[in-house]
């Protein structure tokens, strides 16, 4: 198997290792690094469970492979993590009950930071449309939604 | 197992597709990266186009739109360029599957993957976009209405790739409506766009084997009411739908004559808000 050399920064860490060259980069990131929380879902680009923030915009790991991450930025939901604790994404989504079998909780997770970090209030509408690519079949979505309004100060109601 | 290229110019790109064979391009990868994991496409190397930059251009030259090869959805949704009589293009990629498809789909791929539902299809048809694709041989330049042959069939030769698609410069509004089972990644059971700059135009998505543009020449634009019926039918004529999973072809065809009398209303009033989506509520 052929493998290319790959350098990139995860969560802030900077990695240089191989990996395969048809290695997607949800592959590099679970089976390589060890980054077990992004998860892998349809395969296909449907589901959205893979989602990661690559160079500041949110994309399904699934479907980009690997090596088209050369001296990326990647994030994951392992950097959501303050100093040991939960971020204020994750406390919220516990707190709205926006989570029940959480497969898809570390993509939508992602996918909402993508959408905070550009736009530090977002309406409803702003948020279902970060989120559109974002499966869940436990919650019908109005926790999620109410998750991410909270944890963006906004007003909330349940 | 296919090699990964990744050249940084086009002569590197050409140098790496000597040494290579059975070589496929990779832009945004939301169709190649699937198909190949599913392993319907087999091939000896994927060459990674984005990082050549006459593939990033996005801009005005000579009054013309041109968008790089590389150029995401996303981007086109952001950009200042793509508004005005360009404004046809949100429309359409806003459409396109979801928000995290559209941060790496881009509009080449779009038109490459030859889908006869591409979202970006019909609303480039009538814009009179063009290819321009560079091979070994030289650049070529290909009228979009030319482009396609048959499903996910299109005319470039396996050692092309696509540096640019161009849009002519152009006045006027457009209309893109789509009709799809839900929101988010479904593909469009039928996609219609209309263009009104003293002529008139329509395409159409999802009903044929390719997307087809309707040119009606120049109509004085109170015509555009009166000859609605006659209109509408001339487009209806052009669709040549089957039925699938997505949807029957009775319900393709009924939906290609609402949309096709939709946007022409839309057209024919130009106070009124273009932008309207027809998803599934």
């Amino acid at each position: 198997m052929n493998r290319q050399r790959i350098r990139l920064k995860v969560n802030g860490q900077a990695y240089d290792t191989l990996c395969s060259e048809n290695a997607t980069l949800l592959t590099l990131l679970r089976e390589d690094l060890g980054l077990t929380g992004t998860k892998e879902g349809c395969g296909a680009g449907e589901c959205g469970a893979c989602t990661v923030i690559l160079n500041g915009r949110p994309v399904n790991s699934c479907m980009v492979l690997a090596l088209e991450c050369q001296d990326s930025e990647v994030r994951t939901i392992e950097g959501e993590t303050v100093n040991g604790g939960l971020s204020d994404l994750q406390k919220a989504f516990i707190e709205h009950n926006a989570l029940q079998c959480g497969f898809c909780t570390p993509g939508m997770i992602m996918s909402a930071r993508a959408l905070l970090d550009k736009n530090p209030s977002p309406t409803r509408e702003d948020i279902c449309e970060a989120l559109e690519g974002n499966l869940c079949r436990c919650t019908g979505y109005e926790p999620i939604i109410a998750a991410v309004l909270s944890a963006a100060g906004g007003e909330v109601n349940e | 197992m296919p090699a990964f290229l990744q050249p940084s110019s086009l002569s590197e790109a050409w140098s790496a597709l000597k040494e290579n064979e059975d070589v496929r391009f990779l832009a945004g990868g939301t169709d190649l990266i699937v198909l190949m994991r599913q392993g319907a496409v087999k091939c000896g190397a994927v060459m990674d186009v984005k990082k050549i930059p006459e593939l990033s251009v996005f801009g005005f030259k000579d009054g013309a739109l041109e968008i790089g090869g590389a150029v995401t959805c996303a981007q086109i949704l952001e950009a200042h360029e793509t508004e005005g009589p360009y404004g046809i293009l949100k429309q359409a990629a806003v459409t396109l599957a979801n928000s995290l498809l559209r941060n790496r789909a881009t509009l080449a791929g779009n038109l490459c993957n030859a889908s006869p539902g591409g979202d970006m299809i019909p609303a480039s048809l009538v814009l009179g976009a063009s290819v321009v694709a560079a091979s070994p041989r030289g650049e070529r330049e290909i009228p979009l209405k030319d482009f396609f042959l048959g499903v996910k069939k299109h005319v470039l030769a396996r050692d092309e790739i696509v540096l640019r698609v161009v849009f002519p410069k152009i006045q006027g509004g457009g209309v893109y409506l789509k009709k799809r089972r839900i929101r988010g990644h479904d593909l469009a059971q039928v996609g219609v766009a209309g263009f009104y700059d003293g002529g008139l135009r329509f395409a159409l998505g999802a009903v044929g084997p390719t997307p087809v543009l309707v040119d009606f020449g120049r109509i004085p634009e109170a015509e555009l009411l009166e000859r609605k019926a006659e209109i509408v039918e001339t487009v209806a004529a052009e669709a040549k739908p089957i039925t699938d999973i997505r949807a029957s072809k009775e319900y393709r065809l009924a939906m290609t004559r609402l949309f096709a009398g939709r946007i022409l209303d839309a057209l024919s009033s130009c106070s009124r808000p273009l932008a309207v989506e027809e998803a599934a509520q």
